[in-house]
């Protein structure tokens, strides 16, 4: 019985692998911050906003700026989605109960977050709130759904045939 | 929900594992359904009740808190 969409499994390695990889250079980049020593540069089309925090210097023009964030949010967020929306190698109903449970979680334990970001952080910083709702539900999903497929999987089975 | 997997399994002499693949599940799911964890869909519950040879209400039983 067909019931959900999912990518094939054998997405699923490479695009951990990508995902992982991307992640860690992403928030290395943020603590890193001043996207000084290494950075790409190119002209991109901006519908709004400018270089710099405050930069306004209207709407749909080119504008050269850093694309290294850039590029790798274009590499984090689609291989996240494919990782988390990817199939097991053995599908079944239970494991689809799971997965489900464990997206609703997610996005209640990342709204949570997002709520107290938003109530106790404030000006500039909270900025780095922003940029975390960016990939936090999709985090916490791969990292709740993880952990409890490593549980399934280590569930102990009663072999006896009595 | 009560189930009597287990016997209805211990009957046809199969261990879990060899359920779980007759009606193409995994054996976690065999295991959850006989714990009493798990209510199965009603292809899967249609499909137990096949091989089992016996009608799903008899291998199913609400309990008072359904």
């Amino acid at each position: 019985m067909k019931t959900n969409f999912l990518f094939p499994y054998r997405f699923k390695k490479v695009s951990g692998i990508l995902f992982v990889i991307s992640f860690v250079l992403l928030a290395l980049l943020y603590i890193i911050g001043e996207f000084g020593t290494f950075e790409f540069k190119a002209k991109v089309f901006s519908i709004a906003g400018g270089s710099g925090l405050l930069g306004d210097e209207g709407d749909f023009y080119w504008l050269e700026t850093s694309i290294t964030d850039e590029l790798l949010m274009l590499l984090v967020i689609p291989s996240g989605i494919i990782y988390a929306f990817s199939k097991e190698k053995f599908e079944d109903e239970l494991l689809n109960t799971i997965r489900l449970n464990s997206l609703a979680w997610a996005t209640i334990a990342n709204y949570t977050i997002i709520l107290f970001g938003y109530l106790f952080i404030y000006g500039i910083v909270f900025l780095n709130v922003l940029m975390f709702a960016m990939v936090s539900q999709l985090l916490i999903f791969i990292i709740l759904f993880r952990y409890r497929m490593f549980r399934f999987y280590k569930t102990e089975g009663n072999e006896e045939r009595y | 929900m009560k189930n009597d997997i287990k016997v209805q399994r211990v009957i046809l002499n199969l261990t879990q594992q060899e359920l779980a693949e007759k009606i193409g599940v995994s054996r976690q799911t065999i295991n959850a359904l006989e714990a009493g964890k798990y209510i199965p869909s009603t292809v899967l519950a249609l499909k137990l009740s096949k091989l089992f040879d016996k009608p799903v209400n008899e291998i199913f039983e609400l309990e008072a808190n359904d």
